[in-house]
């Protein structure tokens, strides 16, 4: 076993600085489309080119709504001119005001993920946040098995018709003060599979949501962005980029 | 009055309530069975509690019979345990019985019963009181062919109940020899069939007569106890013998083969030789581990009920033999302690036994069935029902306040005095034997988890068109008595320790009192037993909480570990009980009543993992919830696979797969089996005699004839 | 043998009731079926000729149906289609079960989804559509279907229960999920048991069934991409490519070398991260939580690479049929292989660990075995397969995007434990290392897309995904859209093999054989 603890050692320290400084490795955010200003011909084209109806326009200023958003990259590739790009991960928003939570939770809460049709790619992120990289452990969040002893409800997939029941009864289950997270794209809007007869078109149509964070899958640091913003330690940002909108996510490279 | 005249009268009700049920009416059976039979019961807790607390013990002579001595009746101290023990089981038990009786009437052997019954009562009595060895004997008699009798007295013919019965009958009479025989060769000795010569002339014995007599007497008594290896016909009578008997045979009748054990080998014949007494004590670990074990895997709930009581009274039969290593080792006091524990644990055994046989009735009355695979979730039905078998569940299981918790302390802190002892083997022996009593110990908690659980709690198992309904007042009511004689004796122990130590003092000759329970509610001269600075600390304590209220001693019951071993154990299971009570109570106000007084409880389903709906399939069963008992004793177990096959369609769809497995208990295979076998090959030699044909058996008169002459001749 | 061979003995044996049309240069074949040799022949194809069964598409046409039976075999062995012909009105069909059993599942679904009755299939019903969620006779993939309507009159059977088929005293039948465990895909188990054993284990699956065929109808190929690509997104690249290929195929588009060469480097990344997934996940069902970190770590940092390379950290959006949507610079491509040989690496050295770590090694040696002959009877594929001796790769067996060019071995082992299927994972990752080598190697300039035009038609398109093989098969209609998509991902053969491994051990081998198998619900369910 001597192995084990000196390969650890050896190891050292992987954590990711954030929530106390901001991430600035590659590849730990896809990043998200930025709306912006231009020509009526070409803002028609990129949002024609849109698969998901995630970009919308007047006259020229094209505004990209994240919760449909699903990282297809054509607004960007395969397209003149492009969309900007950003590549932060603060993207979780508020849908309902915050006034369960109070201090006692912002330190400890136990999180039950409910896979409600999920592709794998969501799921996948939210394991990562427990490897050395993110150990959300250090932040007081902790996945629980039983949804008995559950604060938070993550929701990953669109609602799939065969999982209502599991997923209303492991919120029924929850003791209040309770709250829903709604991670990724298929979970706020339907994604790809929105017109699916056996699929709903986002999670707020059958459970009362309470942070939605965007993304295709949103990167581990996201996902944990929305967790701090449900226990109100970091500020919400906002599903819908418009070219006038100031930029309310601090954490900028 | 005194004891003479109720026991007396005891008897008398009995014989009246015997011809009384020859002439009234079949309806009536149930009532006079319950009247008489509480009556009778009363008397003789009466005399037993006058006997022990005011002394009044007799020794009448009766009947002087010719070349045979006096008939005695005689009711000395350990009788009067007995006594009494046996009237608080006899009333519950007539009450509960006579209610079964009335409640299905079509039976028309209640006549029959109900005489039988009584008689039974008053052979016990008279075994009690007998005061020679032919009152005994003939006492004991009646009463081994009475219970085969009520064992077989039932209408609904249950499978097996016949050949049961005769194995109860064939092993009962055996034990009747043997412990004749162990009588014979003390009367012998003596010159005498009274008791009271015999043990004035025992000490002189070798030791090759002390052990036959132990022998003889051990296993002889031993089978009505049920130790191993005699016991193979318990677990099969009391699984086939009818709701209204069992309770009596497990709270009464079993009681009179330890009364027998420790009559001869305590009373009569006190020990010299350590060896008898550590037999005794590992038989009696064994007993309680193959018991516990069998229990434990059990399904049907009277089998498991009578492989528990062969555990309970392996542990008695435990604490008998250390004290009688103790008295050999001319040590009296532990001595004393060794069978208070084990009185205790009788008296305790007795108790809640009965209240879960009650249970296990009443369930099989009203759900027709004992299959704890087919039972489950009846406390929505039968809650009192249920609340009187957890009251004995958790008796049974050590749990304090209850009274099996007292008797299991007790039991092992006398396993812990064997550091006392001088010779290496002996400790040896009291180690893995008191290792082995914790471990039943663990094992009985699994087993009654198991039975309250899968009968009473979790998912509706049974059919779902059968209505299940409460018990009626003639089953509930027996349960709350004893229900809350089990609470009462756990929570005052010390104040039955000081009436059973009189009786113990007797046999050990020294008190216990003094050692288990100090006069901490007496004013300073009485603490003379513990050093001062002892009694300070329990002061600090507060094992005075109570003096000015409470009558007796005080409610600590100590144990000190003795001169080698200078520990002080202590335990109080009255203020367990008040303390449990408060914190109860505090709990509830300062979480529901001020904590949380703005929350609203919100009551949901249960969680489930999120299936669409919880099947009472889905649900463990007592198989599977015993299962890891069966795999890890494996090698006690030793099944044979009887079958296992899979059927499949297209050679990859299973259809069907079939496991049997066979598990014959270990005393059977063992002992029984072979025995069996045994006695049918002889019967099969002596078969071969008889041809059938007049002029071989013409052949054998004139054989004999012949032999006679030879014989008459030399 | 080869194809022409084949088709000479087919003729023979099954005279006058097949009809054969050979295209020798793709080592394809296609074989036109009368229902009376349908089972035969497919059984014969399947145990005699060493076919493996990738899996039944029904088709449903205008006026009838058509089922194809896809099998594949070694190189020359190509690629054989078996195809049986009914009018609309016929819905009964010969079940070839008793032959081929991987069609077991297959069947099931095509009942369900389809309406379609195989006689002598003796366990349909009660797996798409589960029986206490749905009523009879919803049949989803039908031209016809009307979803309003299906959800409007749903009328679940109120008796579901389970199916008991193990007689023993206390046997019971214990459920796990859908909802179990930390942070677990939603399927639900049905575990036979008496209490300690797993006597038999039934899992019901597509809970999360989201009807990608049916959403696929109608939509452009872009559309359809999207769905390819995230309905399994973990191996979101190989799903993508195997689409892309079967659109190439219809359309005969040219795939220009520096998009085949960066798209095998691209899918080899992806094997890569999801085989140190799949050993994160065991050594966290073990319970030994410095490899599990370990393994933890070696997985984000693939992630990152792929991420900071590809824009995407599943690699989404970069392929398109043709080629891939954009450029990769030979810099960042070259800097992404030195980070990976550094993982590679630290994998090897986590393996070394492990092989000497007795109580991990007790939990999966000689757990969860899975014989060769039913690995081969039950289909299995990947990884799964080729630890128990099983051992067909696509990229071997079918090449395609230029592996044949590629020098690189194909790991197997013979135990079929858990052990087995851990080693031929790390076995993989090497492998796949190599191969990125080489594909950098080989990098010249050029462009990365060619335009396709689209045009109607059918084709099958494969891949080895990390999990085993996949295969996409694409009919596009007269305006280009897609008319038929189906999907057989490797995790369906591998859930039907799986109860095989898990009966008879105890619980608490459960989850660590599952975690062996590295299979996806998603993927499954489609």
């Amino acid at each position: 076993m001597s192995q084990w603890v000196l390969k650890g050692i050896r190891t050292g320290i992987k954590t990711t600085a954030y929530p106390r400084d901001a991430e600035r490795a590659a590849g730990v955010t896809p990043g998200l489309p930025v709306g912006g200003e231009f020509s009526a011909e070409a803002a028609a084209a990129l949002v024609d080119r849109c698969p998901v109806q995630a970009l919308s326009r007047t006259d020229g200023s094209v505004s990209v709504d994240y919760r449909r958003c699903v990282h297809c990259h054509r607004c960007v590739r395969g397209v003149e001119p492009p969309l900007d790009w950003e590549t932060t991960y603060e993207w979780a928003a508020t849908r309902r005001p915050q006034n369960e939570f109070g201090p006692a939770f912002s330190r400890s809460i136990h999180i039950v993920v409910v896979d409600a049709g999920d592709c794998g790619a969501c799921l996948n992120e939210v394991k990562q946040l427990n490897n050395p990289y993110y150990n959300m452990h250090r932040l007081g969040f902790f996945i629980t098995p039983t949804p008995r002893h559950a604060d938070v409800l993550l929701v990953v997939g669109p609602v799939t018709d065969h999982m209502r029941v599991a997923l209303q009864k492991t919120y029924d289950a929850m003791p209040t003060p309770k709250r829903v997270v709604a991670v990724g794209a298929c979970a706020l809007s339907g994604g790809v599979f929105a017109e699916s007869f056996v699929c709903e078109k986002g999670l707020a149509d059958v459970l009362p949501v309470d942070v939605e964070v965007p993304g295709h899958p949103p990167p581990p640091l996201a996902i944990l962005h929305g967790l701090l913003v449900a226990v109100g330690r970091k500020p919400p940002a906002s599903l819908v980029s418009t070219p006038s909108a100031v930029k309310t996510n601090p954490a900028e490279p | 009055m005194e004891s003479q005249t109720l026991i007396l009268v005891f008897l008398a009700l009995c014989g009246t309530g015997v011809l009384l049920s020859l002439v009234w009416p079949e309806s009536r059976q149930g009532a006079l069975l319950a009247w008489v039979g509480c009556l009778g019961a009363i008397t003789l807790v009466w005399a037993g509690t006058n006997a022990l607390l005011a002394d009044q013990t007799f020794n009448q002579l009766l009947w002087p019979l010719p070349e045979l001595g006096t008939l005695t009746l005689k009711l000395d101290r350990l009788s009067a345990v007995f006594a009494v023990i046996t009237g608080l089981v006899l009333f519950p038990a007539s009450i509960f019985a006579g209610g079964e009786l009335r409640v299905t009437p079509e039976r028309r052997e209640g006549r029959a019963f109900t005489a039988m019954l009584l008689g039974l009562y008053a052979s016990i009595g008279l075994i009690f009181v007998a005061g020679d060895v032919l009152l005994f004997l003939l006492a004991w008699e009646v009463m081994s062919v009475l219970s085969y009798l009520l064992v077989l007295c039932d209408r609904n013919r249950e499978n097996g109940r016949a050949g049961a019965g005769y194995l109860l009958l064939a092993m009962g009479e055996a034990g009747t020899l043997a412990a004749a025989l162990g009588f014979i060769l003390l009367a012998v000795g003596a010159g005498s069939l009274d008791f009271g010569v015999i043990r004035s002339a025992a000490s002189p014995l070798g030791p090759s007569a002390r052990w036959a007599v132990f022998l003889l007497s051990f296993f002889g008594f031993g089978v009505k106890a049920g130790l191993v290896p005699v016991n193979f016909w318990l677990p099969r009578a009391y699984a086939v013998a009818p709701r209204a008997f069992v309770p009596v045979l497990a709270g009464a009748t079993l009681n009179l083969g330890l009364y027998g054990i420790l009559r001869v080998n305590a009373d009569l014949m006190s020990s010299t030789q350590v060896g008898p007494g550590l037999v005794a004590l590992i038989v009696g670990t064994l007993s309680a581990l193959v018991g516990i074990l069998y229990a434990t895997t059990a399904n049907d709930l009277k089998t498991m009920l009578a492989h528990s009581s062969i555990e309970n009274a392996g542990i008695v039969v435990a604490g008998f033999g250390a004290g009688m290593v103790f008295v050999a080792t001319a040590h009296p006091v532990p001595a004393a302690i060794a069978f208070v524990a084990g009185l205790y644990h009788l008296i305790n055994h007795s108790l809640y036994k009965t209240l879960l046989f009650f249970g296990a009735g009443v369930v099989e009355g009203q759900t027709g069935t004992r299959d704890m695979d087919r039972l489950g979730g009846l406390i929505k039905w039968m809650p009192w029902t249920a609340l009187g078998f957890l009251a004995g569940t958790l008796s049974i299981a050590a749990l304090p306040p209850f009274n099996g918790f007292v008797s299991e302390w007790l039991t092992l802190q006398t396993m812990l005095r064997s550091a006392e002892l001088a010779s290496t083997p002996a400790k040896m022996v009291f180690a893995l034997c008191g290792a082995g009593l914790a471990l039943t110990a663990a094992l009985a908690v699994t087993c009654f988890v198991k039975v309250f659980a899968m009968s009473f709690l979790g998912m509706r198992r049974l059919d779902g068109n059968q209505r299940v309904t409460e018990a009626g007042s003639g089953a509930l009511i027996p349960m709350a008595i004893l229900a809350v004689l089990c609470l009462a004796f756990g929570v005052l122990p010390t104040y039955v320790i000081p009436a059973l130590d009189s009786a113990a003092g007797s046999l050990a000759g020294a008190s216990a009192a003094d050692a288990l329970v100090p006069p901490f509610f007496a004013p300073n001269p009485a603490h003379d037993t513990l050093p001062p600075a002892f009694v300070g600390e329990f002061h600090d304590l507060g094992a005075q909480v109570g003096q000015s209220v409470l009558p007796g001693r005080g409610l600590v019951v100590l144990h000190r570990g003795g001169p080698e071993n200078p520990v002080v154990f202590a335990m109080s299971t009255s203020y367990m009980l008040v303390a449990l009570i408060s914190l109860l109570i505090v709990t509830y106000v300062v979480i529901r009543l001020w904590l949380t007084r703005s929350r609203r409880l919100a009551r949901r389903e249960r969680w489930d993992g999120g299936v669409r709906r919880l099947l009472p399939e889905m649900t463990y069963t007592a198989t599977g919830f015993s299962n890891p008992v069966r795999v890890i004793f494996d090698a006690v177990f030793r099944p044979t696979t009887v079958e296992d096959t899979r059927e499949t369609v297209a050679e990859h769809f299973r259809t069907a797969i079939r496991r049997e497995k066979e598990r014959v208990h270990l005393v059977d295979k063992l002992v029984f089996l072979p025995v069996r076998t045994a006695a049918f090959w002889f019967a099969g030699g002596l078969a071969a005699m008889h041809h059938g044909r007049i002029n071989v058996y013409a052949a054998y008169v004139l054989l004999a004839l012949l032999a006679a002459l030879v014989i008459a001749l030399l | 043998m080869n194809l022409a061979g084949l088709t000479e003995q087919i003729e023979q044996r099954w005279r006058g009731m097949t009809r054969c049309r050979l295209v020798a240069a793709t080592f394809a074949c296609e074989i036109t079926c009368g229902r009376a040799a349908l089972a035969e022949l497919c059984g014969w194809l399947f145990s005699e000729q060493g076919y493996s069964f990738a899996g039944l598409i029904v088709e449903e046409g205008a006026a009838e149906w058509q089922l194809r039976y896809v099998f594949y075999g070694e190189r020359e062995a190509g690629r054989v289609h078996v195809l049986v012909n009914s009018p609309s009105a016929e819905r009964a069909f010969p079940s070839i079960v008793k032959f081929v059993h991987a069609a077991d599942w297959h069947e099931r679904e095509a009942e369900d989804l389809f309406g379609l009755v195989f006689e002598g299939h003796p366990r349909l019903g009660d797996f798409v559509l589960h029986n206490d969620a749905w009523q009879e006779n919803v049949e989803p993939m039908r031209h016809r279907f009307d979803a309003r309507a299906a959800m409007l009159h749903r009328k679940p059977a109120a008796d579901w229960r389970p199916r008991r088929v193990v007689q023993e005293a206390g046997a019971f039948v214990m459920p796990i999920g859908p909802k179990y465990s930390g942070a677990t895909e939603s399927v639900h188990f049905l575990l036979e048991t008496v209490g300690e054993d797993v006597i038999r284990a039934v899992p019901r699956l597509f809970y999360k069934w989201r009807a990608i065929e049916k959403l696929a109808e109608g939509k452009t190929v872009g559309d359809v991409l999207l769905l390819a690509e995230r309905f399994a997104a973990t191996t979101a690249f190989a799903h993508g490519l195997g689409f892309c290929q079967a659109v190439e195929s219809i359309t005969n588009a040219a795939v220009p070398a520096r998009a085949l060469l960066l798209r095998v480097f691209l899918a080899e990344l992806e094997r890569l991260r999801q085989h140190a997934g799949a050993i994160q996940e065991i050594c966290e069902s073990t319970a030994l939580v410095v490899a599990n970190s370990q393994a933890g770590i070696l997985e984000e940092d693939l992630l990152r690479i792929s991420g900071e390379l590809a824009g995407h950290r599943y690699l989404f959006g970069l392929l398109a049929p043709g080629g891939l949507l954009c450029d990769l610079t030979n810099d960042a491509c070259r800097r992404a292989l030195a980070q990976s040989q550094k993982v590679l690496a630290e994998l090897n050295e986590l393996e070394k660990r492990l092989r000497v770590s007795s109580s991990f090694l007790d939990r999966l040696e000689e757990v969860g075995v899975i014989a060769f002959k039913d690995a081969k009877a039950f289909g299995l594929v990947g990884p799964v397969a080729r630890a128990s001796g099983l051992v067909r790769d696509l990229r071997r067996a079918q090449p395609y995007s230029g592996y044949e060019r590629f020098d690189f071995d194909v790991p197997g082992e013979q135990e079929g434990d858990g052990y087995a299927r851990l080693r031929v994972l790390f076995a993989e990752a090497r492998q796949s290392a190599r191969v990125m080598e080489q594909a950098i190697a080989a990098l010249k300039d050029g462009g990365v897309h060619e335009p396709v035009t689209l045009c109607p038609g059918a084709a099958l398109g494969w891949v080895e995904a990390p999990r085993g093989a996949a295969f996409h098969w694409v009919r596009l209609d007269e305006s280009g859209r897609v008319a038929r998509y189906r999907v057989v991902p490797p995790s369906f053969p591998n859930w039907h093999g799986f109860r095989l491994a898990v009966e008879n051990f105890a619980f608490q081998d459960f989850p660590i054989i599952l975690s062996t198998f590295d299979l996806s619900v998603a993927e499954n369910d489609r």
